[in-house]
């Protein structure tokens, strides 16, 4: 089954015109390039850091094309003030949400399914205020509609076989992953692949009783065409909410990646650990979905 | 102004009275809605109005509270400027401004009614209720918010009807979203999300005691079959009060006359049963709807401004017999709450709200109106039942499966009318211990099957966390050997918040649960530790 098929099969099911849970065939996941290309910019202008990161992929067209139906979906799952480092810092987003914007996106939707109160995630991230001051109606941030989550079957995964997932990063024609890189109790780090658990419905706790394997089973079927990873902060202890500045250190780094595995693997060595030590990362590279061996990557860093 | 044929039509004057009055509670009733609505999270930390105001204004609830808190609670003030216009207007406050009495005026209209005589079914009740309330309160068993019209109509649409108008709400646009074609959703979507930014809450509630709530003022509407206005004549002790003040009222109804022959037009109509056969207007239920004057064929019944002192004298009263009953039934009543087993053993889930003050003091400040529970941001604060004894139903409690306390949140203090909650600053409400987390090695899973989760630990909110773990190797339900993360509270920093019994993933009942345990608002509960000796002395 090819993605068009599937994206069918979501939005005929949400329309209830299909009773068939939609099926996500991994069969057609192309082999992740052998030595996929990371962008790192390194900085303190972070708009800038975003920029050049994706420049360094090709610039965003490569992504986005005109009239195409964008997903921007950043970590603001926690009531927490940018200086905290729990969510996607405001001006990352901003910025993505420019470029995207000028290579012609017909809609740019940015949303996450909260931990805290979604309201107040919302305001505290900064990212609502930000994405106002660009004052283009394309732009839509919101909140998560109940009705969008639709079951999915999960053929290539190997803990997690159905869960329900949020309609609209499925059938976007570009999802745009922005996690913020920050210390995590159980997985240690939570990154590109753990950011997927905004997209999903259900009992989320569930997924963390084996935790690594159940969000490389989601990253075979949520599947972002671009994932950029903010290490402007870095917040180090206490996550994924942190709280303490003390715990947050200035890294000034943006990284960016269209192999998922990839840029984890490459963010995890940020935090000095190695990129086998992170349970999803492994689990990911094991099902094929990318690269974890960060000398096999072509790291292209540049200082702004 | 155009006289019709073959009737003298009636005073302008009085017309345009009509005409105000039904604008003035057509106004207050919109105001009481739009506040009614914006008691909730507006974007910011502050809330700028909520609908408080409404039992600030309220003298009823001023005296049970100052009565019962034996002290002078300046958050109520206002109320005594409602005391002072029934020296002018006597029960005007219920024609002209009540939102209950509108709503009920509303549905008066719908409502046909059983009762042809028009004569007010239990006249001394709501006197008696008030003597009852007064007494009881004064004597601790505060029961105010059985009986006050702002606490049931607040608390009725806060608990039932305002969840309800949301679910039955969305289960429309849901069907209308999974059925239609996208040519009716592009129809139907906008009006949801116009409806969801104006007027529904921003999620769906569930609340204990819903469908009791849903009764209560479900109940008070359908009285208004049995007659017009039936809560306002029968049962609510603040029109009693304000009646008791509204006889010696400047405004004073000029009752009919011989000339009346045997028209008794306005007995049957009146809406409060304030007229009696002999067209006399009792001023301590009249609420000024001047409705008798539009309908009085010959002109004759009329309003206007008499001395205070001449008072006619046949005003509903209550006997000695029936004031002495009442008061002694206040007196008596609270001292049956000190032989209830909760008095030796207060329920230990009987978690308060952040700034909640001390029990006691906080029953007697605390008037049920559900404003807490309407704002509460994670629909953690649902309406005791019996938790709280007899006098404590509707009070708010944190019960945490259905939600969590939130962190940076302050807004429960903010809309207490009472001050039963304290205004907390957000550095002091995330400092402020409102009850303890406690694990249930039975159940909690890396205790009891070696499974991996620390969905706790993740979302506690304390900077520094008060649920850590500990690395320990196990033979697993599976009789694996793995190693596996075992979470434990930290005493002296868990704030009781409850997002940990909230977000654990165990079906059904949690794994960790809190209790009131070492809460700051009770001096004597403490938290055993290490480094005390708590029980000795």
């Amino acid at each position: 089954m090819n993605r068009r098929q599937f994206v069918r099969d979501v939005l005929l099911w949400s329309t209830g015109l299909s009773l068939g849970v939609p099926c996500f065939d991994v069969a057609d996941v192309s082999a992740a390039p052998a030595s996929p290309l990371i962008g790192v910019a390194n900085g303190k202008d972070y708009k800038l850091l975003v920029v050049k990161a994706v420049e360094i992929l090709g610039g965003i067209k490569e992504f986005v094309k005109s009239g195409d139906k964008v997903v921007i979906k950043p970590n603001m799952g926690w009531d927490r003030t940018p200086e905290l480092g729990a969510n996607t810092h405001p001006l990352v987003v901003r910025t993505l949400a420019e470029l995207a914007l000028d290579a012609g996106a017909a809609g740019i939707q940015v949303f996450d399914y909260t931990c805290n109160e979604k309201r107040r995630c919302y305001a505290s991230s900064g990212i609502i205020d930000e994405l106002e001051k660009i004052g283009d109606k394309r732009i839509r941030w919101e909140h998560i509609d109940p009705r969008k989550f639709v079951p999915v079957d999960i053929v290539g995964g190997k803990s997690l076989k159905r869960w329900e997932i949020y309609q609209d990063a499925l059938t976007a024609d570009c999802y745009i992953n922005v996690p913020v890189a920050k210390h995590h109790g159980l997985s240690r780090l939570s990154l590109g692949l753990k950011n997927a658990m905004g997209v999903i419905g259900g009992n989320r706790g569930k997924l963390h009783h084996n935790l690594g394997q159940e969000l490389a089973d989601l990253a075979t079927v949520i599947r972002p065409r671009l994932t950029v990873i903010d290490a402007t902060r870095m917040l180090l202890r206490n996550g994924p909410q942190g709280g303490r500045v003390e715990d947050v250190k200035i890294a000034d780094t943006v990284i960016a990646g269209t192999d998922p595995v990839a840029v984890d693997a490459y963010a995890t060595t940020l935090f000095g650990l190695q990129p086998e030590e992170i349970d999803s990362t492994v689990a990911a590279h094991k099902l094929g979905l990318g690269e974890i061996d960060v000398q096999r990557m072509q790291i292209r860093t540049v200082q702004v | 102004m155009t006289e019709r044929k073959g009737r003298v039509k009636n005073r302008p004057s009085f017309r345009a009275m009509i005409f105000l009055r039904r604008l003035s509670q057509g106004v207050f009733l919109v105001l009481f809605i739009v506040l009614f609505v914006k008691t909730d999270y507006n974007g910011t930390d502050h809330l700028d109005s909520a609908v408080n105001l409404l039992f600030r204004l309220d003298p009823f609830v001023a005296a049970c509270v100052m009565l019962g808190v034996k002290s002078f609670v300046l958050l109520l003030l206002p109320s005594l400027a409602v005391l002072l216009l029934s020296l002018i207007f006597g029960r005007g406050f219920c024609g002209w401004f009540c939102p209950m009495g509108s709503l009920l005026d509303l549905t008066g209209k719908i409502v046909p009614q059983m009762d042809r005589n028009n004569r007010t079914s239990y006249p001394n009740l709501a006197l008696i209720i008030l003597v009852f309330a007064l007494f009881s309160s004064a004597c601790g068993f505060a029961v105010a918010g059985y009986f006050d019209p702002f606490s049931l109509l607040v608390r009725g649409m806060a608990q039932a009807f305002y969840p309800l108008l949301n679910s039955l709400t969305v289960g429309f646009f849901s069907f209308t979203y999974r059925t239609f074609p996208e040519v009716v959703n592009h129809v139907t979507e906008p009006v949801y999300g116009l409806l969801q930014a104006f007027i529904l809450p921003s999620g769906q509630k569930y609340f204990h005691l819903a469908t009791l709530s849903f009764f209560m003022l479900g109940g008070v509407f359908l009285l208004e079959g049995v007659q017009r206005r039936f809560f306002c004549r029968n049962i609510c002790p603040l029109g009693a009060m304000l009646g008791v003040i509204g006889r010696w009222a400047l405004v004073a109804g000029k009752g009919g006359s011989n000339d009346c022959g045997s028209c008794r037009i306005c007995t049957n109509r009146c809406r409060m049963g304030a007229i009696d056969t002999e067209r006399v207007i009792a001023m301590a239920t009249c609420n000024l709807c001047f409705e008798c004057v539009q309908k009085c064929p010959r002109q004759i019944i009329n309003f206007g401004v008499s001395a205070p002192w001449s008072a006619p004298p046949s005003q509903t009263s209550l006997s000695r017999r029936r004031f002495v009953g009442a008061a002694l039934a206040g007196v008596l009543l609270p001292s049956v709450k000190g032989v209830e087993a909760l008095a030796k053993n207060p329920d230990p889930f009987l978690i308060r709200p952040p700034g909640a003050l001390e029990e006691k003091e906080f029953l007697g400040r605390c008037v049920r109106c559900a404003e807490c529970i309407q704002v509460c941001i994670g629909n953690a604060l649902q309406p005791a039942f019996l938790q709280a004894g007899f006098d404590g139903m509707f009070s708010p409690i944190l019960t945490a499966r259905t939600g969590y306390c939130e962190f940076n949140c302050t807004l429960c203090g903010q809309v207490c009318p009472t001050g039963a909650i304290r205004e907390l600053s957000p550095a002091e409400k995330r400092r402020l211990k409102i009850g303890h987390a406690w694990f249930d090695k039975n159940t909690c899973l890396p205790y009891a099957k070696g499974i991996p989760c620390m969905v706790c630990e993740e979302h506690c909110p304390t900077p520094e966390k008060a649920i850590r773990f500990k690395d320990v190797e196990l033979i697993n339900d599976a009789g694996l050997a793995v190693s596996v993360q075992q979470p434990y509270v930290v005493s002296g920093l868990c704030i009781g918040c409850g997002i940990c019994e909230n977000k654990c993933p165990l079906p059904g009942k949690a794994a960790v649960y809190i209790t009131s345990a070492g809460e700051d608002r009770n001096a004597k509960s403490f938290l055993p530790s290490s480094g005390s000796i708590p029980y000795a002395g």
